[in-house]
């Protein structure tokens, strides 16, 4: 498939039509075929009322209307297939388009890091890419069938009207701009009233999705029937909204259509004296009915421009909301595990967007193989240090692996680096072993085994393709660490940050699992931020954190030197093993 | 109350009119003076034509009453619009609280099972479909074909032959419209099914979108989505051809029917001649009549996919509505009755329980927990312990044996009381949109404001909250707080109504020593006349709390 408009420009519409030229040629040939051939059909029934007239009047008999009736029926079905072919390459060309722009949008949402994603409210982003591409492709099919079935009509009409008689035609075209200036008039209301309604439906989409998805929340306080009363309001703010929104783009087409109608008058009475003799043409009853049949469909047409009209506006709120996120889509390459090396981090410090540092004077150094603990209360920067690790935030001082420095990667070969899992699991609504392996060709039972998972899932009815529910919510959150961790392993990267992802499980568990983690490993640094310390003399080295100051050491050391860490460490431990007893 | 048990798309139309009459009566009259007026206009020009063709002059006020007609149609026709537009609105409304309010008598176990997004889609996507219907103008198609009637009767007394050919045409438009409709109703619902998946896997990716950086996953995750719009790319095409084949078919059925008319009363034979009653005014308003009819079924046709996705629509709304609800609870129960000195806080007999049949979690499971006491809950992970919460918490019926609050079968207990008698601290903070007032209070009203700094004071949280720009007035987002101060917020969630009985789903799991130390002795102040029930929770042994091993 070829993209390259698209995929250079795709926050212009016009890449979007360029890109799609051959189904728009169908469209326009069999456009300019059927709008054109749309006049045959007046044309064709006064003929036959004419005709009908002569054979009463004796001047032709049955073979004429034979044959008129023949052409009539061959032209109105050549014209009408031409329809069917524009009509449906109008709709595959919006299908493309539909296509295409949620394939950018996915892109971009899909490259976009969690620090920007956290800022804006998934409602939102859910309607954008949804509801406003939808809207917006439907403008654009919408524009593109009314050039033809409304602009080269029109433009048909009006020819054909100026072919009989130029002065009443004139005459008779005062009216239908009256419409369209009405139209105009109201275009600031409709736009207006057409934000509005789109916002309040943003708001309603938050709320619906709150709603569902914090029902068991809900539920277990007992406030559901709180939260449908404010779902109420937000259902009357929007029925309000819509309603002040759409009712202008229904209301008027009948009306503008009135305004045009008026012409009629001046067909009435100037055509019928052109058909009695002493007008400003000469005619007969057949001109005069597809004179009056091709008024009446211009006016209905030009009641249909204004109505077009709106609806491209609609588009243009939805396209201008989303043409900001549709960027180009960065191609993408391969992952590619870096080699094993040496972790080495230098006076370190790191603060929040110009805030005060929340550490600083952090230096250690890793070989591989080697699992180094992270703890201290809360708030004492744990997990910025894991921020700064991954560069989410900026940091001062240096962080080198193999002798790179990190925050000078391009994000991309910075994963190739660092693995990451935290205490989210980050588990996706599919089967057991999509989740571990996704698309990697493996066998996920060792890995299933390493985190002492794989007895548990071989119990359950559909196995390793058992799936687990939005989130994981079919499995214990124990389940839910296990299975991550066993997907990270699956991933092995020579940098492995683990922060908290432990603490699901019982101390047994636990243990099991850090022994096995041990030996997978053994290529890697791993940095283990936990608040359970009891596995902490085992580890190779300890980071202490608190107040902005940090500590390294071994475990011994560690407990010689800060008094608070031998303090919570001596506490924990008295907490015993109470849990390996089931 | 009645109108709660209606189910469906009737159910909420029965509602609706039944509310607002006026509005339902309006309609009706602007939809039949509609009708009437728009049969007008061409008696007028079937006179005007026949006066032409006696070569007369049109009189100026037979002209002039055209234009009236006209416009009499149009300013009913916007009439109508206007107020089915408000109609169509109620109408969605009505929808929206019905499915609603259908959540809140779902049984817990369907949170669990159903994809919010597809849940979501239901409210959102489903409902849009039903709205479409009237903005689109759709019902005032429909409306119209109320003229094709009128049509036919006027034709009959006029022109009977044409009446004839017209009644033997429409079994026929009537098969072809339903095997057309048929066909694009199936796609219509495999593309909905493909567009919640993809729904679905937007919230999903945003969800886990660090996993994905740093699997390189980006391509995976991509190929999935394309899969889900490839998908809904194909039924779109298939629902396209049956919607751009439609209306050219109708309308070379409409000339051929002209062609039809036009050679019987050609003809030349007297017979036939006068069945058709031909004059050339009948046949130029024979024309415009056969357009008449011909042009509701073509305008349907041109909306047809949208009267389809309404129709698939409708159904997948009516099929969440039917949907099995929780079992009624007790109303009757109130708090103060409930508390009652001589029975146990919490009580489980002989209880067996399983989500799935034939998989049992726990087995004859029994144990008693008395007012004020403290206890633990034991056992490795996946043994159960959630799930003795998830019975305490009755959302759902055990098995076999009886899981008893002050007596009382914990499943039937009502909503109105569980906030006052159950502070449960989930695994993971729930964010809810809304202040941090509104983080503890949960938007429940009886709530105090001095309550929720109340409990926001005894778990340690209130210094950080005050420091705030706007304190409990500022405005939630996910990165307002550390995963710590999340958790000391659940807690404060949890215990700002006062509840009897506290329920610590694995909380310490989520806390470091420090906070735990905090929470543990405001905990410790409220347990004299408060009984607490916990996970996992290591140091609680050593402050006195009982382990109930399972």
């Amino acid at each position: 498939m070829k993209q390259t408009d698209i995929a250079r420009r795709p926050d212009r519409v016009a890449s979007y039509f360029r890109m799609e030229w051959a189904t728009l040629l169908a469209v326009t040939l069999s456009g300019v075929f059927y709008n054109t051939g749309l006049l045959a059909g007046p044309w064709f029934e006064g003929r036959l009322t004419q005709c009908l007239l002569d054979i009463f009047g004796g001047e032709k008999d049955f073979p004429d209307m034979l044959r008129l009736a023949g052409a009539y029926v061959a032209v109105i079905a050549a014209v009408q297939i031409a329809r069917y072919i524009k009509r449906l390459y109008v709709r595959r060309f919006a299908n493309h388009i539909n296509r295409d722009m949620k394939r950018v949008l996915y892109g971009n949402l899909i490259h976009r890091n969690r620090a920007d994603l956290e800022g804006e409210n998934i409602g939102s982003i859910m309607t954008k890419a949804i509801s406003d591409v939808d809207a917006c492709a439907e403008g654009m099919r919408k524009f593109t069938t009314e050039v033809f079935d409304t602009g080269v009509a029109l433009a048909g009409y009006a020819a054909l009207l100026f072919w009989y008689d130029w002065r009443l035609a004139l005459l008779s075209l005062l009216f239908p701009p009256c419409s369209y200036f009405i139209a105009e008039k109201m275009k600031a209301v409709v736009q207006r009233s057409g934000t509005a309604a789109q916002e309040s439906r943003g708001r309603l989409s938050a709320a619906t999705l709150d709603r569902v998805s914090s029902a068991s929340t809900y539920r277990v306080f007992g406030c559901e029937s709180q939260r449908d009363r404010a779902y109420e309001k937000q259902l009357e703010d929007y029925e309000k909204a819509a309603v002040r929104a759409n009712i202008w783009v229904a209301a008027m087409p009948p009306l503008y259509q009135a305004i045009s109608m008026i012409s009629t008058l001046f067909i009435f009475y100037f055509g019928g004296r052109n058909v009695t003799g002493g007008g400003w043409a000469n005619w007969d009853i057949a001109v005069f009915a597809t004179f009056l049949s091709c008024f009446t469909k211009l006016s209905v047409k030009s009641a249909k421009a204004a109505k077009l009209f709106n609806a491209v506006q609609k588009a243009e709120i939805s396209w201008k909301r989303i043409k900001p996120l549709m960027r180009p889509v960065p191609m993408e390459t391969a992952a590619e595990p870096a080699p094993a090396g040496k972790l080495e981090v230098e006076n370190l410090s790191a603060a929040y967007s110009g805030g005060t540092p929340i550490f600083r004077g952090l230096s250690f150094k890793a070989e591989p193989g080697q699992i180094i603990g992270v703890t201290g209360p809360v708030a004492c920067g744990k997990s910025t240090l894991g921020k700064a690790i991954l560069c989410e935030i900026p940091y001062e001082g240096s962080i080198r692996f193999g002798g790179k420095e990190l925050s000078d990667l391009p994000s991309e070969r910075r994963w190739d680096i660092v693995g990451y899992l935290g205490h989210d699991p980050e588990l996706m609504s599919d089967t057991i072993r999509n989740n571990i392996l996704l698309d990697d060709e493996r066998s996920p039972e060792p890995l299933l085994e390493a985190v002492c998972l794989g007895r548990e899932i071989a119990e359950m009815p559909d196995g390793i393709h058992t799936r687990i529910g939005t989130g994981g919510v079919r499995l214990s959150g124990g389940q839910q660490a296990r299975l991550a961790l066993a997907r990270t392993l699956g991933h092995p990267r020579p940098l492995l940050i683990l922060d908290d992802p432990f603490s699901a499980l019982d101390q047994r568990t636990e243990r099991e699992v850090f022994e096995r983690l041990r030996i997978l490993t053994q290529d890697s640094v791993v940095l283990l931020f936990s608040h359970r310390l009891y596995l902490f003399p085992e580890l190779d080295q300890v980071i202490w954190m608190e107040d902005g100051q940090t500590l390294v050491g071994t475990h011994k050391e560690l407990m010689r030197v800060s008094g608070q860490y031998a303090a919570l460490y001596d506490l924990q431990k008295g907490g015993g093993d109470h849990e390996a007893e089931a | 109350m009645k109108q709660r048990h209606e189910r469906g798309l009737a159910g909420v139309l029965r509602t609706v009119i039944g509310r607002s009459k006026l509005l339902t009566a309006a309609i009706v009259m602007a939809v039949v003076g509609a009708v009437v007026t728009a049969l007008l206009p061409p008696l007028v020009l079937e006179r005007a034509v026949n006066l032409l063709t006696a070569g007369n002059n049109i009189p100026f006020a037979l002209a002039l009453l055209y234009v009236a007609l006209t416009f009499l149609t149009g300013l009913l026709d916007a009439t109508r619009e206007s107020l089915l537009i408000v109609f169509g609105q109620k109408i969605t409304h009505g929808l929206r609280s019905a499915l609603c309010s259908k959540l809140s008598r779902l049984p817990s176990d369907a949170f669990v099972k159903q994809d919010p997004g597809a849940a979501v889609s239901r409210f959102v996507g489903d409902v849009d479909t039903v709205e479409a219907l009237f903005t689109s103008g759709i019902i005032s198609m429909v409306a119209d074909g109320g003229k094709v009637i009128s049509i036919l009767a006027i034709l009959f007394v006029k022109n009977r032959g044409l009446a004839l050919v017209l009644l033997v045409l429409t079994p026929l438009l009537f098969l072809f419209t339903r095997q057309v409709q048929k066909r694009m109703l199936a796609a219509q619902l495999a593309n909905r099914v493909a567009v919640e998946r993809a729904t679905n896997h937007v919230p999903e990716t945003i969800r886990c979108i660090r996993t994905i950086h740093a699997l390189h996953k980006e391509q995976y995750m991509c190929k999935a989505y394309e899969r889900h719009i490839q998908d809904s790319y194909d039924a779109v095409e298939k629902a396209n051809f049956y919607d751009a084949v439609y209306s050219p078919v109708i309308l070379i059925a409409s000339a051929l029917t002209v062609a039809a008319v036009m050679l019987l009363s050609a003809a030349g034979i007297p017979a036939v001649q006068s069945f058709f009653g031909m004059s050339v005014g009948t046949a130029a308003a024979v024309i415009v009549y056969i357009g008449s009819v011909f042009a509701p079924l073509e305008s349907v046709g041109m909306e047809i996919q949208t009267i389809q996705s309404a129709v698939a629509g409708v159904r997948r709304i009516d099929e969440f509505l039917a949907a099995d609800e929780r079992w009624e609870t007790d109303a009757s129960i109130t708090l103060d009755s409930l508390l009652r000195e001589d029975v146990p806080c919490v009580e489980l007999r002989d209880v067996t329980f399983g989500y799935d049949e034939g998989a049992p979690v726990l087995r004859d499971l029994s144990f008693v927990v008395r007012d004020g006491e403290q206890a633990t809950l034991t056992g490795r992970t996946g043994a159960g312990k959630s799930t003795v919460f998830k019975l305490l918490l009755g959302q759902y019926n055990p098995a076999h044996g009886q899981v008893l609050i002050y007596g009382r079968e914990a499943s039937q207990l009502p909503d109105t009381v569980k906030r006052r008698l159950f502070g449960y601290v989930e695994q993971s903070f729930r964010l809810v949109p809304g202040t941090v007032l509104d983080q503890i209070t949960l938007f429940d009203e009886s709530i105090s404001r001095a309550a929720a700094e109340r409990a926001a004071v005894t778990v340690g949280l209130h210094e950080a909250i005050s420091a705030l720009e706007q304190g409990y007035d500022t405005p939630c987002g996910p990165s307002l707080f550390s995963q710590g101060q999340w958790q000391l917020l659940s807690i404060a969630r949890a215990i700002a109504a006062e509840p009897k009985l506290l329920l610590l789903d694995e909380m310490t799991a989520n806390l470091d020593a420090d906070t735990e130390q905090t929470v543990l002795t405001a905990l410790k102040n409220a347990a004299e006349h408060r009984t607490v029930l916990s996970i996992s929770h290591r140091l609680y042994q050593q402050t006195g709390g009982r382990q109930i091993s399972i």
